[in-house]
């Protein structure tokens, strides 16, 4: 959209000509044509505690993204009874060394929460992310189980398939929200990465997201936004997503993704999978709404 | 006057008081702690329960191991007679300390009830034998517990949350300053973990009310007259070597008489060791200091049970007959399909013979999925547990139910036996099923099917939506093979009402007639 037709749309509905209300949608195209392209950055190696801090290294390290004095939402997906083995959760050793650097970058508060499809207090458990939580000896960091009372209506005017969605309050209320999804396979988005990991802060039914999954996890997104994404695959389920439960459905591959980028990032991890971005109809529904780049050759992906 | 006698009810009491922490904090401990096993025995109530273990070892003609701890109990019967009625048992103790709260119509010896617990006792001990498996019923620690589990719990949870819901939402920041951490200590301790939901709650309330609405007509008139437990103590207790005594020549104040909680002193002031419970009571308060207990009780009277053998031989008789009439319903044919019960139970005639329906299963069950059955399983399979899989499911790496089961009505089955435990399979009714129906995609089903290898899976299939149009959706089936029956797809139905996949019996690992036609083996 140009100034003209801006002026021209504002005018004629000023003047009641059209009652339609104007929508100033951002072609994507031209978008990405004024954006810096987004950073990518992914790391390989064994030492799970070490390669998240390496990850960062060419984003700008953690301070990029956690300033003195914040409050801090790590995110994970911990909503299944699993261990960390059968790759349905993130692993714990990636969301300790993420609570501690951000410790380190003087968050003031951090909350590590998820709200899980198996009984909760199993997920925390098996996952083994209740354990890792238990050895950082700080009194900033908070992991706890979800309060239902914090649930609060919120309206998505963006939203093409949601107009209203109950989201958990620490999670809006965030200066810093982390993102730490685990890459996996999933039957009906066919992966789950980045943007559907935003939905363990719904309340509520949240069966029926699952009907146009893409859209709305795509319209959760304008809401819902990470300063930082960081996909753990150090291990990713190929079958029988998303709760796995076979080993012999996992692939190590000791990486894991960052970017500011969401969309970007849930697109460059496709890649592990064999698959493209557009497979992802998350990704191309949140890329339509210019929530990020899912164009491989428009951003830059650094090996740190 | 001597004072050295004046402090025995207060051990009594001091009893009673710990003997009831233990039973709360026990029944608390009754849930998942973060480990897969419950590492308190919460259910020693039931297994210290003589009357139980009869029950139970006459249902299934084997003796229980598990419940070998009842044993001690009938040891002591025979040195302290029914003892355990006034230190021990958490019923008594809460009866007790609402004395003051609930006035009483008739004080003093035993009323014309009080032979009722005897014929009780033979007609659910020749019930339990020939069929009937109802001590569960009458037995006070069955519907204490319960009655908590089901009813009184919950109860509390929905007053905490409604209570501190209010004081966060409407309240101002500094009021929140207190109750918020109060709000935490009381979750972190006293209250349960997550908001349970029971059918049958106001019934299993009502019955528990109705002990202490019975307290109206005489002080602890389930005790002295209902409690089958108590009469079983009392047929041991009248050969107990420990005895009340009372004096020869005392005056005429007929304080015991009155006061005895039991009714266990006639106007002679004989001590009936068939219904005192060592209260101390009147040992404490006798003015002349005339009543003690000893282990010497030359002279003192025989107690009688005064039954009516007319009486007594009509219950047994009915007990021994009513259950042949059981088998005329047409449940005896087919089963009620929806009557699934948790992994590990017996055989159904066994499972109900067994089972003393106490509720701790239904308690510890973390997917609140365990639900006491109401006239599905027959009048006499009320209160045992059935899994409804629309409001709850069985959780795949769980196997609480088992270690809690008191009697083994259910098994308790390691992880590896669970996880290939069928307690039913599921079917989908294609008329509601969103993709089948409507052409909406959904699979919410199949993404938390448990199984490693899906017992859910999915065929794409081109259909015609609501709009007309051509659509590819994925549409769900399921592998019988696969499917234990954990219910989880039903609890996790997107759809409003009822769910579009259900969870039945059928091909359940205990019962070979319910085959399905993928498992069947007798052709």
């Amino acid at each position: 959209m140009d100034r003209r037709d801006f002026l021209k749309q504002i005018m004629l509905w000023s003047a009641g000509i059209t009652t339609a209300i104007p929508s100033f949608q951002i072609v994507p195209e031209i978008l990405a044509a004024e954006k810096p392209s987004p950073l990518v950055s992914h790391a390989t190696g064994k030492d799970y505690h070490k390669l998240v801090a390496q990850v960062l290294e060419p984003l700008g390290g953690i301070s990029k993204f956690v300033n003195t004095g914040d409050n801090v939402v790590i995110k994970p997906n911990m909503a299944w009874d699993r261990n960390p083995a059968q790759a349905a959760n993130t692993h714990p050793q990636v969301i300790k060394a993420l609570v501690e650097l951000s410790l380190d970058a003087g968050a003031k508060k951090i909350m590590v929460f998820d709200r899980t499809c198996n009984e909760e207090r199993r997920c925390y458990v098996n996952s083994g992310i209740q354990e890792a939580m238990e050895t950082v000896k700080d009194r900033r960091l908070k992991y706890f189980h979800p309060d239902s009372r914090k649930y609060v209506p919120v309206d998505i005017k963006r939203g093409k398939a949601v107009r209203q969605l109950s989201i958990y309050r620490d999670a809006l209320e965030a200066d810093t929200y982390i993102n730490v999804p685990v890459a996996k396979h999933h039957s009906l988005s066919r992966l789950t990465l980045g943007l559907k990991n935003s939905m363990g802060v719904l309340g509520g039914d949240r069966g029926q997201m699952h009907h146009n999954l893409g859209q709305k996890l795509a319209d959760l997104a304008t809401v819902v936004r990470p300063k930082l994404t960081l996909i753990d695959a150090t291990r990713i389920l190929l079958r029988n997503g998303p709760q796995g439960g076979d080993i012999d459905d996992v692939r190590v591959m000791d990486t894991v993704i960052a970017s500011a980028d969401l969309v970007a990032c849930d697109a460059y991890a496709t890649t592990l999978f064999d698959l493209q971005p557009e497979d992802i109809s998350s990704t191309v529904a949140a890329y339509n709404m210019g929530l990020g780049e899912m164009d491989l050759t428009r951003m830059k992906i650094i090996r740190a | 006057m001597k004072k050295k006698r004046s402090k025995l009810r207060n051990w009594r009491r001091l009893s009673q008081i710990l003997c009831f922490i233990l039973f709360l904090f026990l029944f608390i401990k009754t849930d998942y702690a973060g480990k897969d096993e419950i590492p308190y025995a919460v259910n020693i109530l039931f297994r210290i329960d003589p009357f139980l273990a009869a029950t139970a070892s006459l249902a299934t003609r084997t003796l229980i191991f598990l419940m070998w701890p009842s044993l001690i109990f009938i040891g002591l019967a025979f040195i302290f007679g029914r003892f355990f009625c006034g230190w021990v048992c958490p019923m008594g103790s809460l009866l007790d300390s609402c004395n003051n709260l609930i006035p009483h119509a008739h004080k003093g010896p035993v009323s014309r009830f009080h032979t009722l617990k005897y014929y009780l006792l033979g007609f659910l001990l020749f019930g339990a034998f020939f069929g009937l498996p109802i001590a569960g019923y009458l037995d006070p620690f069955s519907i204490l517990v319960r009655g908590l589990a089901i009813s009184v719990y919950p109860g509390l949870n929905v007053l905490a949350t409604t209570f501190f819901t209010f004081t966060y939402q409407q309240m101002p920041e500094w009021i929140n300053l207190v109750t918020e951490p109060v709000y935490g200590f009381l979750k972190a301790t006293i209250l349960p973990f997550r908001q349970n939901h029971f059918e049958l709650a106001f019934l299993s309330l009502f019955i528990l009310l109705l002990i202490f609405i019975l307290e109206k007509l005489e002080r602890r008139f389930f005790c002295r007259n209902i409690c089958p437990v108590g009469a079983l103590y009392a047929v041991v207790a009248r050969f107990s070597m420990m005895r009340g005594k009372s004096g020869t020549k005392c005056g005429k104040c007929r304080n015991c008489v009155t006061l005895c909680r039991m009714g266990a002193i006639d106007e002679e002031r004989n001590i009936s060791s068939l219904d005192c419970n060592f209260c101390m009571d009147c040992v404490d308060l006798c003015p002349a200091n005339k009543i003690s207990f000893t282990f010497q009780h030359d002279g003192t009277a025989v107690p009688a049970f005064s039954i009516k053998r007319r009486t007594f031989l009509s219950s047994l008789a009915a007990g021994a007959v009513l259950p042949f009439f059981l088998n005329t319903r047409t449940m005896a044919k087919r089963p009620d399909p929806f009557l699934v019960r948790p992994p590990g139970a017996l055989p159904e005639d066994e499972f109900l013979g067994r089972c003393v329906r106490c509720g701790e299963c239904m308690k510890v069950c973390i997917g609140n999925g365990l639900q006491p059955t109401f006239l599905s399983g027959g009048l006499e399979g009320m209160f045992s547990p059935r899994l409804n899989a629309r409001t709850g499911y069985c959780e795949f790496n769980c196997t609480l139910c088992g270690q809690v089961c008191p009697t083994g009505a259910l098994t308790e089955l390691t992880l590896a036996q669970k996880h290939v435990t069928k307690i039913g399979n599921i079917f989908f009714d294609k008329n509601r099923c969103l993709p089948f129906a409507k052409g909406i995609p959904c699979i919410v089903c199949e993404e938390h099917c448990p199984t490693p290898d899906k017992a859910i899976q999915f065929r794409e299939a081109q259909v015609l939506n609501s709009n007309g149009e051509k659509v590819w959706v994925k549409q769900p089936y399921v592998i019988d093979e696969r499917c234990i029956g954990c219910g989880i797809c039903e609890t996790k139905c997107p759809l409003p009402g009822q769910s579009a996949v259900r969870l039945t019996s059928a091909g359940e690992s205990r019962n070979p007639q319910n085959a399905l036609p993928a498992q069947s083996t007798l052709y």
